[in-house]
């Protein structure tokens, strides 16, 4: 501590706390002479008049009357008058008398402070030249016992405080020893941290990875049909290495993910199929468990609760047949082994040919769905499995649109075809297994059994997208021809 | 080079004090708003004590004029909301010419460095 600080804390100080002592004085004579004013407004309306010698100039009085007592203008502030009685002029300076306090109070705290400040200046004056009682503490750096910085080592961390003067107000020499200390331990402890930091980043890490392992753990139980496929990889791998634990844990979550037809979970579905299903070549089987929140594909559309679970009976109905269908035709393909097998098992027996569905997880039953809720819901799966679908598929046909597969079965049952403009107009209604409800899209195909051309040339103007139209006009006239 | 920095210094300086002056203008100006603003307060809250019985007059140069007690309140709250716009305003100029003062200020320091190098440079070679 600097000759210099003290002399600035000295000087900071004295100024200030003159000029307090100044406002200090005022006020109290305001005070004082608030209180002569409210004597004499009890006093004055005592009698009608008063005689009195009245001032006339500055050097003369004359003998006068002071009449109207009771009357009294009263400055209000800012060139603000009020007549008003000897009472009403009491309440008002009352209220001033208030407002005086307040301004002595704060002031006496400003005092206060600057007087403590000013007893600080003081203390480090005696301080620094070492004549009184408190000595600043000052130790040299130097290598320490380990147990010495383990010990302080907390002190270590409290923010810088070297001995200023310009901060501190709570004034006691023991903190000033206590300033002195810290500045002084910091510094020697700082050093000798950074090794302690080393060590304790290295538990960390260690901790970490055993945090890690055990989140894979419960992520297994908890996760579903999240879009990451590391973490299906990492499951798998964890379920190789300790089938038995993971095999009993998992296999409720697993068939509850498979329930969600995110692209990620045909990896588990696969090991489920292999593992349990061993009859049917189709993935359905984890239908029976179904959780209330059904995720599907990316999540984005959570909680699809009780259409949604319709809907996936359904499919699982119409898989179940479709899956017996193939399952009598194609026993060789039971064997799954990548994504794509799984693909060629859903396969589209029409026309005497198995035309290889675009995507699986488009349900047959979507025409089925009942709610017209879904609608929108099925649409934007629609949407994303298409994606899926073109995600995944190898051997597939180009994708122009997903409906070409199930444009194939109007060919075959070309009579449902006038409901089905129903459907596209904006209802949703049961039917039979006819392939891509996809309300939104195809809708008339123009070229149809004579008998729907009216409705087609009312309904296709208004629904029918553009685009499609090329295709379907083809494909439905090839039908129209076979029915001819 | 020297002389140069000199002059330079010389010129900085005075815009700076030219610029303290101007900030503690405004903070004067403020002062005086924050005096009004706490007698207005003082005034309105007078003015509630009374009743409409009692007259009210405003000192306009040398003459009281009566005013109605409904109208002084009103008046008076706006002379308020007014006081306190322009202490927001001066606030804000307050800050802006602060920053302004601070560039300045570091202009000051890096001219100053310089003509300390230049001094130097010149004694050496002197």
């Amino acid at each position: 501590i600097t000759q210099y600080e003290t002399f600035l804390a000295a000087v900071e100080v004295k100024p200030a706390g003159v000029f307090c002592v100044k406002d200090e004085a005022d006020i109290k004579k305001v005070s004082g002479d608030y209180e002569a004013l409210t004597d004499r407004l009890q006093t004055l309306p005592d009698q009608l008049s008063y005689d009195i010698m009245v001032p006339f100039g500055p050097l003369a009085f004359m003998p006068g009357k002071l009449v109207h007592t009771n009357e009294i203008t009263v400055l209000l502030g800012d060139n603000w008058f009020a007549k008003c009685s000897a009472k009403q002029a009491q309440k008002i300076v009352d209220h001033r008398m208030k407002y005086v306090k307040n301004e002595l109070d704060d002031l006496s705290k400003t005092m206060k402070n600057f007087e403590a400040r000013v007893g600080f200046a003081k203390d480090l004056e005696t301080i620094s030249a070492s004549k009184g009682d408190y000595v600043d503490i000052r130790e040299e750096v130097g290598n320490n016992d380990s147990a010495l910085t383990k010990g302080k080592q907390r002190i270590a961390h409290k923010p810088n405080s070297k001995p200023k003067l310009d901060v501190v107000w709570d004034l006691k020499e023991e903190d000033e020893e206590d300033e002195g200390e810290r500045g002084d331990g910091g510094s020697r402890k700082g050093v000798m941290t950074e090794e302690e930091l080393w060590a304790r980043l290295d538990e960390l890490e260690k901790l970490e990875e055993l945090q890690d392992e055990q989140d894979r753990l419960s992520d297994n139980a908890d996760m579903n049909g999240e879009d990451t496929s590391s973490s299906s990889s990492e499951e798998e791998k964890e379920a190789e290495a300790a089938p038995p634990v993971n095999g009993l844990s998992l296999k409720p979550s697993w068939s509850s993910i498979s329930d969600s037809k995110a692209p990620l979970s045909t990896d588990r579905k696969k090991d489920d199929e292999e593992e349990e299903d061993n009859c049917l070549p189709t993935i359905f089987f984890s239908h029976t468990v179904e959780p209330k929140k059904v995720r599907i594909n990316t999540g984005k559309n959570t909680t699809l609760k009780f259409s949604e679970r319709k809907e996936q009976k359904e499919h699982s109905k119409r898989k179940k047949k479709n899956g017996h269908n193939n399952g009598h035709c194609h026993h060789e393909l039971h064997k799954i082994t990548t994504p794509a097998d799984i693909y060629r098992l859903f396969v589209d027996v029409k026309n005497g040919e198995p035309i290889p569905r675009k995507s699986i997880l488009k349900s047959r039953s979507r025409e089925n769905s009942v709610c017209s809720d879904t609608s929108e819901s099925s649409a934007a799966d629609f949407e994303e499995r298409r994606m899926i679908g073109r995600s995944f598929s190898h051997d597939e046909h180009s994708d122009t649109s997903d409906g070409i597969t199930e444009e194939d079965s109007p060919t075959t049952v070309p009579l449902q075809l006038p409901s089905r403009y129903e459907a596209f107009s904006g209802t949703v209604i049961e039917k039979d297994p006819m392939p891509s409800a996809v309300p939104h899209l195809t809708i008339s195909p123009p070229a149809l059994p004579t008998i729907l051309e009216r409705k087609q040339e009312e309904v296709a103007p208004d629904v029918s997208p553009p685009q499609q139209l090329p295709k379907r006009v083809s494909k439905f006239k090839a039908a129209r021809l076979q029915q001819k | 080079m020297a002389e140069a920095i000199q002059k330079k210094l010389k010129a900085e300086v005075e815009k700076y004090a030219q610029m303290q002056k101007d900030v503690s203008k405004s903070m004067s100006a403020r002062q005086k708003l924050e005096t009004q603003l706490a007698e207005n307060n003082i005034v309105k809250e007078e003015l509630d004590l009374l009743n409409s019985s009692n007259v009210v007059y405003k000192l306009i140069g040398p003459v009281l004029v009566k005013q109605d007690v409904d109208e002084a309140k009103a008046t008076v709250a706006k002379r308020l909301e007014y006081i306190n716009g322009e202490i927001q305003r001066y606030e804000s100029v307050l800050k802006e010419m602060e920053k302004k003062s601070e560039q300045h200020r570091e202009v000051l320091t890096s001219l100053q460095q310089e003509f300390q190098k230049a001094q130097g440079l010149a004694a050496g070679k002197v």
